[in-house]
Order: structure tokens, then sequence, then C-alpha cells
């Protein structure tokens, strides 16, 4: 699944079968290469969505056991957020220090939150080379 | 192996494997008499714009690409003195910038207007300096074009001269692309007259 279909996405509780949050951006560990919390449009309990507390990834919604799942992000995902390691929209550079593009858009396992590869002009990149995402650029491992 | 003119290196961002860019090449530091790069003096970016007393070492570069000097983190940086002491031999900065290119048959064959680098693909290579931009003067018969002279591996440089085998002249090439090929072959000849 990519980042552009999966943002916007309905959050809802199996145990009430309401909505209780909107998919609103993705918070990525590189190390890990994996997409470790949702974060939402702002809720009354929070903003964040760890993956662990993903019931499912579906095709249509996210769901939770229920809307308590949704809390304030701690430090940790904080430390993830925010402009500087968003992926898309990034330049891309090799550990060799050439720049290759820019992150069109991500693909990722909805099952596990893997990043799967990097969605770029000039072709994919897999997510396995995924090395670092900071302010300056995406860094990833030469082929 | 990748050939680059040392002026493009400049206010090239200085990029953590994280993807932060954390300075930007301020100049070149050159050791072995100018014969090889030893490492940068840095400015900061953006907000922390200006001079930084931080250097990079050549050791501590991990690549030096056509967008970005890549390192590990922050610790590779050092205190810019360490660079110089490092470097130690070298003519400064961009100091041959300039210079009469002399052959040892005592002819000019112009002025300096870049220094040509060669990066080695392999990490901890060397960044070996192989040759100049220079105006050619009439000696070459183009005066005023900009052509590229090869260099021996080790360079011999005064104040106001550099000093070639005269056989440079033979090695000239007009753009990078075929000028690795001309270095090698022009060193390839010195030693098979040596």
């Amino acid at each position: 699944m990519r980042f552009s279909e999966a943002a916007g996405r309905q959050v809802v509780s199996t145990s009430t079968a309401g909505t209780v949050g909107r998919v609103d951006d993705f918070v990525v560990d590189p190390r890990r290469r994996a997409v470790v919390a949702l974060s939402l449009k702002r809720t009354d309990g929070g903003d964040t969505l760890l993956w662990t507390d993903i019931v499912a990834f579906g095709s249509d919604a996210v769901t939770v056991t229920s809307a308590d799942k949704i809390v304030d992000a701690a430090p940790a995902i904080i430390a993830l957020s925010g402009k500087e390691h968003r992926l898309v929209g990034k330049r891309v550079l090799t550990a060799g220090g050439d720049d290759i593009g820019t992150v069109d858009d991500v693909e990722f396992d909805a099952d596990t939150g893997a990043i799967t590869s990097l969605l770029l002009a000039a072709g994919d990149v897999a997510g396995a080379r995924l090395v670092g995402v900071g302010s300056y650029a995406v860094v990833v491992r030469p082929k | 192996m990748r050939l680059m003119r040392a002026s493009e290196i400049i206010k090239r961002p200085v990029v953590t494997m994280r993807g932060d860019d954390i300075a930007q090449v301020k100049d070149i530091v050159y050791s072995a008499h100018g014969g090889a790069v030893g490492g940068f003096t840095l400015a900061g970016r953006g907000m922390f714009a200006g001079p930084m007393k931080l250097g990079l070492t050549w050791h501590a570069v991990v690549a030096l690409g056509a967008d970005a000097v890549m390192i590990s983190d922050e610790s590779a940086l050092e205190a810019t003195s360490v660079v110089f002491d490092a470097a130690a031999t070298g003519r400064g900065g961009g100091d041959v910038l300039g210079s009469q290119v002399l052959t040892d048959s005592g002819v000019d064959l112009g002025i300096v207007i870049d220094v040509i680098i060669a990066v080695s693909e392999t990490l901890g290579g060397q960044c070996d300096v192989v040759g100049y931009e220079i105006e050619a003067s009439v000696a070459l018969g183009t005066k005023g074009t900009k052509l590229l002279i090869p260099l021996p591996g080790t360079i011999t440089a005064s104040a106001e001269h550099l000093m070639v085998p005269a056989s440079a002249k033979d090695f000239v090439s007009h753009d990078l692309a075929g000028f690795g090929a001309a270095v090698t072959a022009f060193r390839a000849q010195l030693e098979g007259a040596g």
C-alpha cells in the first residue's frame, strides 16, 4: 500500500464501530525501515496511534480495539515526527553523495508496517536500502 | 575513479548518514605539497551560516559525491587546526589559482584557474590532485581557451610557478570526460621515460 492511498483513511473502533480518527501522516523509524506509528488528525484523546495498537490496516479503514488507543505521542515518536523526518517530498542521496531524485511516494507492507520501497521518478528504491531520514535528505545505500 | 573540479566542491553540503546537513564546504585543504586533498574547512548552513571553527579531514569523509560530502555523523568533525596539522605540508587552499604553469623546458603553458581532483570509489581511498584547468598561453596554440593539463604523481611548486614535465602538453584535454585517460597515459609515459 502507498502512503498517498492510505492518508486520509478513517480509523474505526471495533468495539463501537464508530470513526475515532483519520490518518494524517506516517511516523517512520529509518533504523527499523518501518512505519512505527500513524499521526492522526487531532482527537480528544491524542494524535498518535502506534503501529502495534492497530488491529488491521485495511483497504477502507484502519481498525483499533477502542478509541483509547489514540494517545499523545511519546518522546520517542516525537523524535521521529515532523517535517525533518518526513520521507515524501525529500531529496534522496546515495551514501556515495549523489542526488538521485525526490521521494514521490512510499510503498509499505500493510501487515507489518515495513517500508518496501521508495518511489522516485528515476525508479523504485528498495526499502531495505534506507539508511537515514534527516532535515536535508533521505540517505540510501548504493545498489 | 571520478574526476571533479575543486571549485565545484565549494559550498557542497556535508551530510550525515542520518540525512542531516550539518555544514558546507568552505575551502579545500591540500596535503602532500598540493598533490592530494587533505580535508576541508567548513562553513555553517542556513540559520547557522558563517565560518565554523570545525573542519573535516579526508579520512573522516565516507564519500565525496556529485551533490554532497557524506560523513558518518557529527563526531567526524574536528577543529580546523587538526585538519591543517594533518595536511601539514600543503600549499594552502586555493593559492595555486593564478600560478603560472611552466614546463621543465621553460615554456609557459598558462595560468591555473581550477584544480582537478580524482576521488577513489573505494572507501578509505585517496583523493588525488591529478591536473589543473588552465587558461592556455600562446605556447598551446589557443591562447585564452580553457584546457586541462595532467600532473605527475609528485608536484613541484614554488610561490610563483608550478613545474610540469614538457610532455604534459601532449596530454591536454578539453573536458573532464577524456581527462582520466589522459592522466593515466601521461603518468604511464613518465614512468616509461624514467
